[in-house]
């Protein structure tokens, strides 16, 4: 344990040794620990772009990382900084208060998304602004901190109101780390808060919970407010620095728009943000990419959503060919059923959500599903296991399509849904 | 009984244990767990921390995504436990 003092003097030290470390970017294998935390603070207060990259993603994973945002040193795993040293960038490019994440999307289509501590903080400050904590609360922080959910929601929201926060000991200690730490507040995605409902591992003291980063169920939000707990839906993304609207009253799925940022729908329904303070600058060394998404200096997030009376937000789908899981991840369509259609040699197929994951759906008739899993398997190994298949179906004949040959997948998804 | 089949059987207990409701489904070495049993990667994570307790091994985080069937982590537990 220590104090708001205490941790000041740790990041003002390892920040005054971080000048021996090589080069003007740091990337930080986030392991959710203490010293984690304070080489992250450190690495800004030294001025420094840092980058934040998860540990347990997988060695090719890392390493297009570390290739794409040009790290020039890195703190973590000592295994892993031995693996990655060859793909250093010793002459990097700096940029003072920049702070990099990566997209949270399937591997090869992976964006480090340029925020700025600044960015990151009005963005906490935006949050506290709606559900403010005060020094008695005690914020547990289970997500990783390479997520911005989980660094914004998880870390700088408790640090920023001035409460206790409690750093998560991992995910061996998902079940029993509010039984532990006993917070009174608590970030999660849908699949966390499923987790530790249906292990009935919420404290009692545990008053006010924060759901963001994914879609989640009623009767999960419905299940953890019947415990007494208040439940609020938080709706950002990584380009925005976490949250720029959140549930406040009794619908989990209006949400008023925090201080700083203004929402407008487009004619085609499309939710565009104006978040001055909130916003990215861009993703790295991707200009085009980056004139997409702020045509017009506004950020087009290709979710679909309408206002209602109150000026509330409310979502009603995806425009991009994108799944956004319960984890809080995304599945860039494109490549994902790119992946499994090389890797079957069929490219008569899509990939739909169901409550339980992503499911493949195959053209034509039933048949065996081993060898199709066997061919799978090396595609599936290179994935987190949230993004992994979860089934495989067959739809019974041709997949339907538009005029242009493209498979048609929410009239597949309409199918599913119907059967059901 | 071999000690691999040992740690099989333990592990479907310990399955079922944890996650009730796949009382009465079948699992094999090829049991695809992501496909076959419907854990998702929470279910997933608290059979792995109950299977390292139940048999005194650590498999690294970094090493999880890897396992995709029974059989796997049938081997990751057996490659960790001391020599018979």
């Amino acid at each position: 344990m220590c104090t708001y003092a205490q941790l000041q003097a740790q990041v003002l030290e390892r920040a005054h040794r971080l000048g021996r470390e090589p080069g003007l970017c740091r990337g930080v294998l986030c392991d959710g620990s203490f010293a984690c935390v304070v080489e992250i603070f450190a690495t800004v207060i030294f001025g420094k772009r840092l980058v934040l990259l998860n540990e347990n993603a997988s060695d090719a994973a890392l390493i297009d990382m570390v290739r794409e945002a040009e790290i020039s040193s890195l703190w973590g795993d000592p295994d892993l900084l031995d693996m990655l040293a060859p793909y250093l960038v010793p002459h990097a490019e700096g940029g003072p208060g920049r702070v990099l994440f990566f997209t949270s999307g399937t591997t090869d289509r992976s964006k480090a998304v340029v925020l700025t501590s600044a960015s990151l903080m009005s963005s906490a400050y935006n949050g506290g602004a709606l559900l403010p904590l005060n020094q008695d609360d005690r914020l547990l922080c289970l997500l990783p901190l390479d997520h911005v959910f989980g660094f914004v929601c998880g870390l700088l929201w408790g640090l920023s109101c001035g409460a206790s926060v409690a750093l998560g000991r991992g995910a061996r200690h998902y079940g029993d780390d509010c039984a532990f730490f006993r917070p009174t507040a608590l970030s999660a995605v849908p699949l966390l808060l499923g987790f530790l409902l249906q292990h009935q591992a919420l404290n009692p003291e545990l008053k006010l919970i924060l759901v963001g980063a994914g879609g989640c169920p009623k009767p999960l939000l419905d299940a953890a407010r019947a415990m007494g707990k208040a439940v609020h839906f938080g709706y950002g993304l990584t380009e925005t620095s976490s949250g720029v609207a959140l549930s406040l009253g009794s619908d989990p799925y209006a949400m008023t728009i925090c201080p700083d940022d203004a929402i407008d729908i487009a004619p085609d329904g499309e939710v565009l943000i104006s978040a001055p303070t909130c916003v990215m600058e861009g993703y790295w060394r991707r200009p085009e990419d980056t004139e997409k998404a702020l045509a017009g200096g506004v950020l087009h997030t290709g979710d679909l959503g309408r206002l209602d009376w109150a000026g509330r937000l409310i979502l009603t789908g995806r425009k991009k060919e994108m799944l956004v899981l319960m984890d809080g991840t995304k599945l860039f369509l494109p490549e994902y059923e790119g992946a499994i259609a090389r890797a079957l040699g069929n490219p008569n197929l899509c990939v739909v959500l169901e409550d339980k994951g992503p499911i493949l759906v195959v053209e034509g008739s039933e048949q065996e599903k081993g060898p199709l899993w066997e061919k799978l398997k090396p595609v599936m190994a290179e994935l987190p296991r949230g993004q992994q298949l979860r089934g495989i179906e067959f739809y019974g004949g041709p997949l339907p399509r538009t005029a242009s040959g493209k498979i048609m997948r929410w009239a597949v998804q309409r199918e599913g849904k119907k059967e059901k | 009984m071999t000690r691999r089949e040992e740690i099989l059987e333990k592990a479907k207990t310990i399955i079922v244990e944890s996650l009730p409701e796949l009382e009465g489904q079948e699992f094999d070495e090829s049991t695809v767990i992501n496909t076959d049993t419907g854990i998702d990667s929470m279910g997933f994570t608290l059979i792995i921390c109950r299977l390292e307790a139940a048999f005194d091994v650590r498999i690294p985080n970094r090493q999880w995504q890897k396992l995709s069937t029974l059989g796997d982590v049938v081997d990751a537990i057996d490659k960790r436990m001391p020599k018979a």
